[in-house]
């Protein structure tokens, strides 16, 4: 009974911790290009190529989308909490010119914690898209909840043709 | 025998969970029909007295780390055989300033756990005792989460984050195996190994806590120990 006991404290002792972040902790909105055929949205390519801006606090501007070319799909940071986000997309085509869109990005932030081991993050409900029209035919929430999840498509963008 | 197979899976987790400790009591009941666990017919009394007892694992961990429990129990002796006990406790986190991350988690409420242990040895009335035994846990508490503000690395706007006083609750079962020795008199040092498992819980608007006062870091289950000294009274 005795030697149960040194065992149990030994196996105490022994006892040993881990850290379990979660692999993908990346929080991005997940753009999708789309187009409608036969009165139905389907996948789209982008034959231009896209730039996206935004303004940081100190007024100047930083790329966060370098050179999109060929895609249907693209990943955008987002604002831990400013209540809205202002993004400039630039799409230019292949006689270089350049048609530039202004879209602003409004959101719900929610802080989320995995453990004191993990790193800070905010997940976002998103609320409301609107943008300029010179190179954008319709931006649209398709899912609002953004977070660890990076199958989620959450805007769907037509660009005009 | 495959339809109840059918109606298990299709359950929820927790349920499921449930279930099992439903069915592990009645298979008690139905060995103790069967005098596996019928009390002993012999010129012992019924009440045997209560034993009350500290957890000194929960009191290492608060010294020597950021959170643990001060933890007591009462425990009643019938027959030597079953032993109904209350476990009462005060868990507290006091992480602050993780120096990884930043983030400070602070948490103190109190939590109770509700069950019964079965003697197992062949012999119920030697001093020494092996028990087996269930337990139902339920805690209410309150978290601070929080970190310095920091800044948003593409916007680079300062950034709070936390919350403060986060109403959250959690409900467990615990399945225990534990050991009592006894070491002169009424003095009697134990201890226990336990596998908990969360039947339901609230975290709060963050979706997550770290440490939950009685049950550990929280996870959907987890192991636990205990190192007890016990005094019969």
């Amino acid at each position: 009974m005795r030697r149960l006991l040194l065992f149990a404290f030994v196996a105490f002792i022994a006892a040993c911790s881990t850290i379990d972040c979660p692999v993908q902790n990346k929080v991005a909105v997940n753009y999708a290009v789309k187009t409608i055929v036969d009165g139905v949205e389907v996948k789209d390519t982008l034959t231009d190529t896209l730039y996206v801006w935004t303004t940081r606090s100190d007024n100047d501007d930083t790329l966060i989308f370098n050179r999109g070319i060929n895609i249907s799909s693209f990943s955008l940071p987002v604002s831990y909490t400013h209540p809205e986000d202002k993004l400039v997309f630039c799409l230019v085509d292949t006689n270089k010119v350049a048609a530039i869109d202004t879209v602003w990005l409004k959101k719900e932030d929610i802080p989320h914690f995995e453990s004191v081991d993990c790193s800070a993050h905010f997940f976002h409900t998103l609320t409301a898209i609107r943008s300029t029209h010179k190179a954008i035919d319709t931006i649209f929430i398709n899912n609002p909840k953004v977070n660890y999840d990076s199958s989620l498509d959450h805007i769907h963008v037509h660009f005009k043709k | 025998m495959t339809r109840l197979l059918t109606i298990f899976t299709s359950i929820s987790r927790s349920k499921r969970w449930l279930v099992i400790l439903i069915t592990f009591q009645l298979s008690l009941l139905t060995s103790s029909a069967q005098g596996f666990l019928k009390f002993e017919r012999d010129s012992v009394p019924f009440f045997r007295g209560f034993a009350v007892s500290a957890d000194l694992v929960g009191l290492a961990q608060m010294q020597l780390s950021d959170y643990g429990q001060y933890e007591g129990a009462l425990r009643i002796n019938l027959h030597d055989q079953y032993f109904p006990i209350l476990e009462v406790g005060v868990g507290r986190a006091n992480h602050q300033n993780d120096e990884v991350t930043g983030i400070t988690y602070k948490t103190s409420a109190p939590y109770f756990r509700l069950g019964v242990d079965v003697n197992i040895m062949k012999n119920k009335h030697a001093p020494n005792r092996i028990y087996a035994g269930l337990r139902y846990g339920y805690t209410s508490y309150k978290v601070n989460i929080n970190r310095q503000p920091f800044p948003d690395p593409v916007w680079q706007w300062d950034t709070s984050y936390g919350v403060v006083d986060e109403p959250c609750s959690q409900h467990w079962a615990e399945i225990v195996f534990g050991i009592d020795a006894k070491i002169a008199g009424p003095l009697h040092l134990g201890w226990s190994a336990r596998y908990r498992n969360r039947l339901s819980h609230n975290d709060g608007q963050m979706e997550k806590t770290w440490y939950v006062p009685g049950y550990g870091i929280q996870d959907t289950s987890n192991l636990g120990v205990t190192f007890n000294v016990i005094i019969d009274i």
